[in-house]
């Protein structure tokens, strides 16, 4: 099992990140009181990005590379989670600084093809990307070191279920609380979709990318959903852990898909900040989840 | 690419086009229209189309307007931008043909003197349901409604007539109808 | 405080439940005096060309093909659906239909033709003499109106164009002066 738990983990992110994706748009559809896409929508998007034809509109190769690096970047972090609260068996090898640095990397991909599209938007959307990335890599981190200082060990399969597992102290209470209220930005949804903004930037840095880059692109994004999403249940809610694999995998699915629909409440019922308001918002919610780290620090 | 997925590919291109909407000197009608269709009252996404803000992102471009002389070499470049399979939707009657002024100083004369049309939706502007109605016989929900009409009034059995009327037909009027 | 007014929030834009409409898989009502297509009959139509003339946007065209057919094309791509041509048609032949699904693949789908049978004269029985030198005869033989149905553009019975020049030149149109000069 433990050899197999990888596999597992990437067929089934990839298999339903666009069902949730889906989840998502028919649940801001009914906010606004109309019928909405069905909620297969996604899987023909990213099909029939496939089958577009793909201009390579700047001619080099960062261009090329950028979805791809993306892509593996995401697909790397999730081979390796103890997705159903089962170690696998490339743990050994893997800790948590090593998923944020990866996940880090998925970001400055984004970064890397935006730059290479040489359009004035997407550099606009590169610089304000940059941004959130940087305001919001921190708190990933806390919540990581958090579970790591209360255990003792960076490893992912011992740091991510013992912030909730082990002692659930007023330390991660509080960062339950910053977690969820970071966790718009993480998943790049309305208040904090400023890289991505719509109509303002054009879809910011993916502007000039089209075809099947576009949809490693958008596959990557609907990944990283759904690791944020899976990252909230498995370190703040304390586990139910029946011996089942299966089973296991089916409830923390379940509590994913609650928190996608938090999520999309949320994202449907508030308006776009402005970079310098989500600035001043983050820089308080890093300092306080720098404080909470020292919490649980002190053993609380 | 695989054969297998090709396929796919082909059978999902209708389930979800994007739209890249494009105003080559309209005067906002027919776009305050097409923003009507994508409001909750007459829901347009529940077939799939999505607004997308890039043409390198878009299958369909939607044109407003009569395609005035400053804007036709901007259309033609956002229409080279999108990635194939496209189509081109000429929205209201200035796309259609330029509408009322199609001989004007600084009109070239709608749609088809930028971008090859692939349907156009007459109106001016046309109604929030016409424009669904043209999308869904794009889709081939519906079927097309127009067709050209052709009435006399009397059936002439007259030599000159006849022969007048031959040569209009094969030359003349018909051509142009039939071309 | 602000948490509870979200939820107001939620409360409020989840009451309606779904608005809508299953258009084109059920009809909607059209309103009252709404402005479709043009449609002609032409059991009426009695080849005047009033419409042709008034039109705004120049999309009816008509041509005299010989002595007693009179060709009227409608072409529906530049129509503005104004009512203009219904308003002004004497015997009442054109109609504004509550037709406005129009959608088509092709320019010519939203085109309408008429032939039109012209009298010739009660008294001699025919209509014009072809025999004719007079050149004011003879621009009204070319038939009433000769519009290039091939490009579908109007042409003006006469080639005379607006010259500036001209205009400067002529007395009664000459520019008030500025008071005080």
């Amino acid at each position: 099992m433990r050899f197999l738990a990888p596999l597992i983990n990437v067929l089934l992110f990839l298999a339903l990140a666009p069902l949730f994706e889906g989840v998502l748009r028919k649940l801001t559809a009914k906010i606004q009181s109309r019928q909405g896409p069905p909620l297969r929508q996604p899987y023909y998007d990213l099909l029939k990005l496939l089958g577009k034809e793909r201009l390579d509109s700047a001619g080099t190769w960062p261009f090329r590379f950028a979805p791809l690096l993306a892509f593996a970047a995401i697909l790397a972090v999730v081979a390796v989670i103890p997705f159903g609260g089962r170690a696998n068996v490339l743990a050994g090898r893997m800790d948590a600084i090593l998923v944020i640095y990866l996940l880090t990397l998925g970001g400055a991909a984004v970064l890397f093809g935006a730059l290479a599209g040489r359009n004035t938007f997407g550099l606009i959307g590169a610089s304000r990307e940059m941004v959130t990335m940087i305001m919001v890599e921190p708190i990933l981190a806390m919540t990581l070191i958090l579970g790591a200082v209360k255990i003792g060990s960076l490893s992912l399969a011992a740091a991510v279920p013992s912030a909730a597992g082990a002692s659930f102290g007023i330390s991660t209470g509080l960062m339950l609380v910053v977690y969820l209220l970071a966790l718009q930005a993480f998943v790049a949804r309305q208040p904090f979709d400023i890289a991505e903004a719509e109509v303002e930037l054009l879809e910011g840095p993916f502007i000039e990318y089209s075809g099947s880059n576009y949809a490693l692109f958008k596959y990557a994004m609907m990944l990283k959903q759904m690791f944020y999403a899976w990252l909230f249940v498995s370190v703040f809610l304390p586990f139910i852990r029946t011996g089942i694999y299966p089973l296991d995998l089916l409830i923390q699915l379940a509590a994913m898909f609650v928190v996608f629909l938090l999520i999309g409440l949320v994202g449907a019922t508030n308006p776009r900040m402005r970079i310098d308001q989500a600035v001043r918002y983050y820089a308080v919610l890093i300092v306080a989840a720098l404080a909470i780290v020292g919490l649980g620090v002190l053993g609380h | 690419m695989p054969g297998f997925l090709a396929k796919k590919a082909a059978k999902a291109f209708p389930k979800s086009l994007w739209l890249y909407h494009c105003n080559s000197g309209a005067c906002n009608g027919c776009d305050i229209e097409i923003l009507n269709v994508l409001t909750p009252y007459y829901d347009v996404e529940r077939f799939g189309l999505k607004l997308v803000g890039s043409p390198r992102h878009a299958d369909v471009m939607l044109l407003s307007g009569a395609v005035t002389r400053p804007t036709l070499p901007l259309v033609k470049r956002a229409f080279e931008a999108m990635p194939g399979p496209k189509l081109v939707f000429g929205i209201g009657s200035c796309a259609a043909g330029g509408g009322c002024w199609f001989d004007t100083y600084n009109v070239t004369g709608g749609a088809a003197t930028a971008v090859p049309v692939d349907y156009l939706i007459p109106g001016c502007p046309p109604r929030p349901e016409a424009i669904i109605y043209g999308v869904a016989l794009a889709l081939g929900l519906v079927p097309q409604k127009s067709a050209p009409v052709e009435l006399k009034q009397v059936e002439f059995p007259i030599d000159a007539y006849l022969r007048n009327k031959a040569w209009e037909e094969r030359n003349v009027i018909y051509k142009l109808i039939k071309d | 405080m602000w948490l509870t007014s979200k939820f107001k929030q939620i409360v409020l834009a989840l009451k309606p439940g779904t608005v809508t409409l299953k258009y084109p898989f059920e009809k909607r009502p059209v309103p009252k005096d709404f402005r479709g297509q043009p449609v002609w009959d032409h059991t009426k139509c009695i080849g005047c060309g009033g419409c042709a003339n008034h039109c705004p946007a120049r999309t009816i065209l008509l041509r005299d093909l010989c002595q007693e057919i009179r060709v009227l094309v409608y072409d529906g791509t530049k129509c503005t659906y104004c009512g203009r041509c219904a308003e002004l048609c004497p015997e009442k032949a054109i109609v504004m239909s509550p037709e406005f699904e129009l959608a088509a693949a092709r320019r010519e789908d939203v085109s309408q033709t008429l032939e039109l049978f012209m009298l010739t004269c009660n008294r001699c029985g025919r209509c014009f003499d072809m025999e004719i030198k007079n050149a004011i005869d003879k621009l009204d033989l070319r038939g009433y109106r000769y519009d290039n149905i091939e490009t579908r553009t109007v042409l003006r019975r006469t080639t005379d164009r607006m010259e500036p020049a001209v205009l400067d030149e002529t007395e009664a149109a000459r520019r008030p002066e500025r008071i005080g000069g």
